[in-house]
């Protein structure tokens, strides 16, 4: 059982890392907590959705899809909604209240115009366990333990070695001396949010085929937040770490205390950790911190 | 001065704007009755269906000339299934004079309203709340004059399903998931247990988890190591969807048993092949022959089938409400009350309705056993009340 236990962790704990880099990279410019990002990843699910069970795309091309819609809106989020605060030099707090009434506004206008039933994916990958040693993990878990190691480890390349990836790193640490050294700023925070919303596609595919696609099921993201709390706010290693640690956790209190108070722990943890380590395990900025 | 004529002309437009109000809610020649459902959330679908259904049986009404020479009309409004929502629905549908309320769906936003309708002196006979609670005060031991019910309880809804898991499914042990959150499932959880060890069952484990969960891999890994012969999940379909999923992959052997939550066909879409071979409790069934006529005009206007079983329990309120006008001739919600205790034998829509007045419950309600069978919800056997 503890075996199985730690497996099951670290798989639930996959995907909390990849919600919480997505939630990092726009922490670690922005300075502030994306709280629309639960809402595009649910639209993520829902055109991964649409395109595989209405219009025949297959599995492989409609996560593409999915990819490729959830950064095109959370770009186009942050133009509507982001980009004239930047512009007057809003305080976070504007960003991170703008940013909980476009997740309500996505939530509601799914409620409005596609409803409020639950869909499942079809049983590809869902139904196929692998076993070693009388631990059994789904086939669909391996599966997104690789591809979001993949996807992070993709994302850490493109931010070390291409020019973008440097601008971004530098706008990170300081906006306004990045600006006067000459790069296109703006062109620099469009390319975090295309980023964190490819992200934000590849969670909402995995969280879908796994749980199921309803409009609400991007409230998932405020574990996300936390992990990404407890590795440190805009670091990328630690949003993994803090992701992992998460998921381990909760289903170890689960399987050997109970699921009622799981949250109590997880949340303790948050408090406890913020106590000792304010800027969480692997944090930089401080002073921002929320 | 500008300000001045821009505070008048508001004053004005608001004055307007109350009259207005105040004239069409007047209007003598219709007969309001109020709906509180979920129109939004998680339990919207049922909510939705259950609106659809009122609407199209009043419209009926109508045009065979209403009751009393009256027009009905359909006051109806989101409580999202929330209990503070509930209540704020309850006041406003009070405030607007209805004569009775149809809904809510769920025994703990029922419960809630209860404190609304009371004072108020209004009924209110809720749909699918299947709590004992809702109709009965447990810290006095007394019926709450104001509230009934048109479907069965969950005393009765766990009974039949730990009988069914003794003798039909010849179980020995049993294992339980319930959602901590909802007083509904924690309810048919404990019924359940009562049962099934009155029946010479035995529990293995009892477990919790908080509302909205989606992962429960790591409690029903605890369960596969007492390999229980029955699980039993009294929650809604979304819930018990998962619970079969992830259960299946991990390789649980056990039989699925559950209560009338489970009742939606998404139950199948969402689960795939984990629920075949799972048993549940329902209030109605889609194959039932005599509401046959009944989901056949709902599919011609709505092009679905309705969701069960609230739409058909929504109706049979609907039902005994008119009943009640007619006899007490009048539309004073209290003497409504009086006379809803008292109905006997009345041919609603799911068959005959006799409210016991001691509980406000349905006496005799029928509860019917489905199985999943490729895909499909087919009737299984049949348990009748005392």
């Amino acid at each position: 059982m503890f075996i199985q236990t730690l497996v099951t962790g670290l798989a639930i704990g996959g995907i909390y890392a990849l919600m919480a880099v997505g939630y990092s990279l726009v922490f670690s410019i922005l300075n502030f907590s994306n709280f629309a990002y639960g809402s595009i990843i649910m639209l993520g699910a829902y055109i991964g959705y649409y395109v595989l069970m209405h219009m025949g795309v297959p599995l492989a091309l409609s996560v593409l899809i999915s990819i490729v819609g959830a950064a095109l809106l959370c770009f186009a989020n942050e133009r509507l909604a982001y980009s004239t605060l930047r512009k007057r030099n809003a305080s976070s707090l504007y960003f991170m209240i703008s940013a909980m009434g476009t997740s309500i506004f996505l939530e509601n206008l799914v409620y409005a115009t596609i409803g409020s039933r639950f869909y499942a994916f079809p049983e590809v990958l869902t139904q196929q366990n692998v076993s070693f040693g009388g631990v059994s993990l789904g086939l669909l878990d391996v599966f997104a333990i690789v591809f979001s190691a993949v996807a992070i480890y993709g994302l850490h390349y493109f931010l070390q070695n291409s020019k973008t990836g440097i601008a971004i790193r530098a706008a990170s640490y300081d906006m306004q001396v990045c600006q006067l050294n000459g790069v296109n700023v703006n062109k620099v925070i469009g390319w975090v949010f295309l980023l964190a919303g490819a992200l934000a596609g590849i969670s909402g595919m995995f969280l879908g085929m796994k749980y199921m696609v309803y409009p609400t099921m991007g409230w998932i993201t405020n574990k996300a937040y936390i992990a990404a709390v407890i590795g440190g706010l805009g670091s990328l290693p630690g949003a993994v770490v803090g992701g992992l640690i998460l998921g381990v956790l909760e289903t170890f209190v689960s399987a050997y205390v109970s699921s009622v108070v799981r949250d109590v722990f997880s949340f303790s943890l948050l408090v406890i950790l913020l106590l000792v380590l304010p800027t969480g395990l692997f944090g930089k900025f401080l002073e921002e911190k929320v | 001065m500008r300000t001045k004529w821009l505070a008048l002309s508001l004053a004005l437009v608001f004055a307007a704007f109350v009259a207005g109000c105040g004239g069409s809610s007047g209007g003598a020649d219709v007969i309001k009755i109020g709906q509180t459902v979920a129109l939004t959330g998680d339990s919207s679908m049922w909510g939705q269906s259950e609106k659809n259904a009122l609407e199209m049986e009043i419209a009926k009404i109508n045009a065979k000339g209403g009751v009393l020479g009256k027009k009905i009309q359909l006051v109806a409004y989101d409580n999202r299934a929330d209990a503070t929502e509930a209540v704020n629905i309850a006041k406003r549908l009070v405030g607007e004079k209805v004569v009775a309320i149809i809904g809510p769906a769920q025994s703990g936003v029922a419960i809630a309203t209860t404190s609304v309708t009371e004072p108020a002196k209004v009924p209110f006979i809720a749909t699918t709340a299947t709590n004992p609670k809702v109709t009965v005060d447990d810290k006095t031991g007394k019926v709450r004059n104001y509230a009934f019910r048109t479907c069965f309880i969950d005393p009765f809804q766990g009974t039949v399903a730990a009988q069914f898991a003794v003798k039909d499914l010849k179980a020995k042990t049993a294992a339980v998931i319930y959602d901590v959150g909802s007083d509904y499932s924690a309810w048919l959880g404990k019924y359940f247990i009562e049962e099934f060890q009155k029946q010479g069952g035995k529990i293995v484990a009892n477990e919790a988890f908080r509302s909205g969960e989606l992962d429960f891999r790591a409690i029903l890994g605890k369960v596969k190591g007492f390999n229980p012969d029955v699980l039993f999940i009294p929650t809604m379909q979304k819930e018990a969807a998962l619970v079969m999923k992830q259960a299946a992959d991990l390789g649980i052997k056990a039989k699925f048993l559950g209560g009338d939550g489970w009742g939606s066909p998404d139950l199948v879409t969402l689960g795939g092949s984990a629920v075949e071979g799972s048993y549940f409790v329902n209030l109605a069934s889609l194959d039932d022959p005599d509401i046959q006529s009944f989901i056949k005009e709902y599919k011609e206007k709505f092009k679905s089938d309705p969701v069960m079983p609230n739409p058909v329990m929504a109706i049979d309120g609907l039902y005994a409400i008119i009943d009640a006008i007619k006899k007490t001739n009048g539309t004073d919600p209290a003497k409504i009350a009086e006379q809803l205790a008292k109905t006997k034998d009345l041919q609603v829509l799911s068959g005959k309705l006799t409210i016991d007045p001691k509980t406000h419950d349905p006496l005799n309600k029928p509860a019917v056993i489905q199985e999943v069978k490729g895909g499909k919800f087919v009737f299984k056997a049949k348990f009748v009340t005392q």
